[in-house]
Formats: structure tokens, C-alpha cells, sequence
């Protein structure tokens, strides 16, 4: 299995940032569009978001499945609230709706008003991840830890973030040799008799020996970060991080949406947006 | 070595080495299965499903304090959100979630050292803590009412409170007991 983060857009002009804007963007943008309702602007901001993925220059065939994914569950859970909520939720919870369609036999309505919900979120969600991305495909290997400091996070929380990320490749092989080798033991991983309790009791043959194995293995690292004097004084780093022109640029861009946002949300001028065209005539 | 020679102390709150590594480790492997999307199907339900590396969360917090619980449902979920979907922060209310829930777990053994004289009542305990931290730590989703006005009540409740706590709590019975009755024997040789 290979689970790992990807140096997947060294080279653009996103990899080239200083790594604390890879960092800032999404958690700003989630900022701001958490506080925008109308599709319309959705649109726009899931717009502007894209054109910052698109500098990552990540290939797509290496993350279309991650957006197959992300479009395919929230799609079908935007769906699932349109037809719980009936379209009375957010802006349109006291107004009247325009029923498309009754599901039987539970006669769930399909209205305008739910469809127009679900665009709005699924709009804001692809504008997540497309600022998301380069987090994890663009940000050079080494450089999460001291983005982390940086930004105001402390030393050890910076430290153990950067371990976690460097952990998963080796804990992914170690989950799959586990596996293999419980297998020539006659354990099967596919089994599907019993019910789920049973199951899930079927899953310890590849639960403890890897976690048990891995908090085990750790004590070589833990006497290795203590004999380097970690978590005792405040820590150096190697690395220098300065902001240019283009990073203030960029997250300044980002703070300005962020400060519309706010400004609209405030001002009720960012309200759900009933598309016009679900509407019958 | 131990951490009281390099100047860390141990009390609950603190954030030592060890804690640091091994919350490392488990937040490594509960991104690594949220990946996988391994998850088991109750049947007869729409939604409701165990995800059994759940009770990783629920056993860190208990084995190693509350703030490996924390820091391994925290992180572990925002990482796993990562590698799975491409967004770290678009979900951050529900890896603040798995953090409380780690969280919750790992103050049981601040609060029931006295009773927990064997390794029977400490699998117990844990089991018990993984339930209580599931069901109190997820009550945070809750704030989907405000910062995703297009969901419902009823779509919170039904669509994600109820078949999280349900799908998670068993995972953290189960799992968690086990994972105690492991790691202890381990526990006790290696001195921790």
C-alpha cells in the first residue's frame, strides 16, 4: 500500500512559496467561506481557488481519485440533508418550497430550495480542497515542522505533526506485512462470515501486532530525541523562513477574501441562493 | 534514559517526548486506516458503520494520557482527511471531535487509578472511557449548526451524530479492551 504525501508539485511557482503560505491559504479560505451561502459566490471562490491549485501544477492522475472521492461523498451527502431537510434549512427555512419531486415510499420531497443547498455546499467543499491540495502535494518534505513553528505552533506539537506525516509510509508497509504474514497463518482478511461484532473481533490479528509493534519499535526514537537534548531548552532550527513579495501577495489576496466574506456575511448580503433555473415556470 | 534525566516532567499535561512519539505513531495509523476507508457495515442500517481503527483513539488517550488522545485524534484525523480528500481544515470540526474524544478517554485513568487494581478492571475502565469519550467528545459536531447553516437538525442528528457514536462507540468497546490487554504485559517489561 503506499500511503505517503508526495512531492508531486516540486517545481511550480506554489512549491516555490514560503511554506507557511501552503499552510495559511486553506485555513483561511476555510474561514471565509464558511461564511459565504449564495452559490454564486461559492462559484467565484471555489474559482479563484482553483487557479491557486492549478499553480501547485499537480498531475492530475495522481489525485483523481481523491477528488472522485471528495465530489462523490459530499454529493451524495449534500443529497441526503436536501432530502431530510426538504429544502427548509439555512436562508430557505421559513419560506415556501418548489417540490421537483416525492420519493416513495417515505415521500421525501426533492425541492429547488434543497438542490440549491446542496450546490452551496458541495461548491464551498471543492474550493476546501482545491487550496487544500498543494498542502500535501506541494510542500517540500522538511519544510512542516518549522511552517508549523513559524506560525506560531509550539516546538513539540511542530515536531510531532512532522513525525506523524514521516511515520505513515513506514507504518502503511508495516500494516501490509502484517497482513501478508497472517495470511500464510491461514488468517483471512476477506472473511465476511459472522456479524459485525465478530468481525470487528476478527480484526485483532492486524490491529495488535501493528500497534503494539510500532509503540514498541518508538523507544529507539524516544532515547534518540532525548539524547539529542529534545523538549529541554528551546529548539534551533536549520532552516531560515522569510516572506517575499509574492507571499505577501498571496496571502494578503487570501485575507482580503476572507475580510469580504466577513463583510457580506455581516451585512446579510450572503444569503442562500435559490437557482433560478430549478424553479418551475 | 527516562524522561525525568532530560528535564521533562511527567505529570498529565505534559507534553514529554514519549508523548510526543508515540502520539506520532497513532496518529500515523489512525490516518493510515481512515485512508483505507476500512469500516464494516451494520447490516440493516443505511449509514451506520464501525470503524474499527477508531479505538485507536480511544486507546492512546487511555494508555497514554490525554493529551496523546487528544493530539492522536486531532492530527490523526486531519492527516487522514489529507490523504484521503485533499482538505486537512475543511472537516477541522470533526478532528477536533476524534481529538476530545482521545481526550476524554485518557482523563479516566487520572480518575479511577484507585480502582483499576487489575488487568481485567484497566480493560474495562478503557472500555467504558472509550464509549463516554465517543459520546461526549462528538457533541462538538454540533457546530454545523452554525457554520454549515445548509444542514438541518434532523440531518446532524440522524445523518451523522447518531451513526458516529453508535459505529465508533462499539469500535472503541471492542477494540480498545483488546488493545489494553496487549500492550500491558509489553507495558510492564519495558518498565513505562
Amino acid at each position: 500500500m503506499r500511503a505517503a504525501f508526495r512531492y508531486l508539485g516540486r517545481g511550480s511557482w506554489l512549491s516555490r512559496r514560503d511554506p507557511r503560505v501552503l499552510i495559511l491559504v486553506p485555513l483561511l479560505l476555510v474561514i471565509g467561506g464558511s461564511q459565504m451561502r449564495d452559490a454564486r459566490q461559492l462559484a467565484v471562490l471555489l474559482l479563484l481557488a482553483f487557479g491557486y491549485y492549478l499553480l501547485a501544477r499537480i498531475p492530475w492522475r495522481s489525485v483523481r481519485v481523491q477528488w472522485t472521492y471528495l465530489l462523490g461523498v459530499i454529493g451524495v451527502f449534500a443529497l441526503f440533508n436536501a432530502l431530510i431537510t426538504g429544502g427548509r434549512a439555512g436562508t430557505f427555512i421559513d419560506g415556501p418550497t418548489h417540490v421537483l419531486l416525492t420519493i416513495p415510499p417515505v415521500g421525501a420531497e426533492l425541492t429547488a430550495e434543497g438542490i440549491s443547498l446542496a450546490a452551496s455546499q458541495l461548491l464551498r467543499y471543492a474550493a476546501y480542497a482545491a487550496v487544500g491540495f498543494p498542502v500535501a502535494y506541494a510542500l517540500a518534505p522538511g519544510d512542516l515542522a518549522i511552517a508549523l513553528r513559524r506560525l506560531g505552533i509550539g516546538d513539540r506539537i511542530a515536531v510531532m505533526v512532522e513525525l506523524t506525516v514521516r511515520f505513515i509510509p513506514t507504518l502503511a508497509a508495516e500494516f501490509g506485512e502484517t497482513v501478508d504474514a497472517q495470511r500464510v497463518r491461514g488468517y483471512d482478511p476477506t472473511a465476511r462470515g459472522g456479524g459485525p461484532i465478530t468481525r470487528l473481533r476478527r480484526m485483532a490479528p492486524i490491529f495488535v501486532p501493528v500497534t503494539v509493534g510500532s509503540i514498541a519499535g518508538a523507544e529507539d526514537t524516544i532515547d534518540a530525541m532525548d539524547l539529542r537534548g529534545f523538549g529541554v531548552g528551546r529548539r534551533t532550527w536549520s532552516r531560515e523562513l522569510r516572506f517575499g513579495g509574492a507571499d505577501w501577495l498571496v496571502v494578503g489576496a487570501t485575507m482580503a477574501i476572507v475580510g469580504l466574506a466577513t463583510f457580506l456575511n455581516l451585512s446579510g448580503q450572503s444569503q442562500h441562493y435559490l437557482l433560478p433555473f430549478l424553479v418551475p415556470a | 534514559m527516562n524522561s525525568m534525566n532530560s528535564g521533562q516532567s511527567d505529570g498529565t499535561w505534559s507534553i514529554t517526548t514519549r508523548v510526543i512519539v508515540y502520539a506520532a505513531i497513532g496518529a500515523a495509523l489512525y490516518a493510515v486506516f481512515n485512508w483505507t476507508t476500512f469500516a464494516i457495515q451494520i447490516p440493516g442500517t443505511q449509514n451506520v458503520s464501525i470503524r474499527p481503527h477508531f479505538g485507536l483513539v480511544t486507546f492512546f488517550g487511555f494508555a497514554f494520557g490525554p493529551v496523546a488522545g487528544f493530539l492522536v485524534g486531532f492530527v490523526g484525523n486531519t492527516v487522514g482527511d489529507q490523504l484521503a480528500w485533499g482538505s486537512a481544515f475543511g472537516s477541522w470540526w470533526w478532528s477536533v471531535a476524534n481529538g476530545l474524544a482521545g481526550l476524554i478517554a485518557g482523563l479516566f485513568p487520572v480518575w479511577m487509578a484507585s480502582r483499576m487494581t487489575s488487568l481485567s478492571s484497566r480493560a474495562m475502565t478503557a472500555a467504558v472511557a472509550g464509549v463516554i469519550g465517543t459520546v461526549v467528545g462528538f457533541l462538538f459536531i454540533w457546530i454545523e449548526l452554525i457554520i454549515q447553516p445548509e444542514l438541518g437538525f434532523n440531518t446532524i442528528l440522524t445523518g451523522e451524530y447518531i451513526p458516529v457514536i453508535v459505529g465508533n462507540s462499539i469500535a472503541a468497546a471492542i477494540v480498545t479492551p483488546i488493545l489494553i490487554y496487549a500492550w500491558e504485559p509489553l507495558r510492564e517489561q519495558l518498565g513505562r
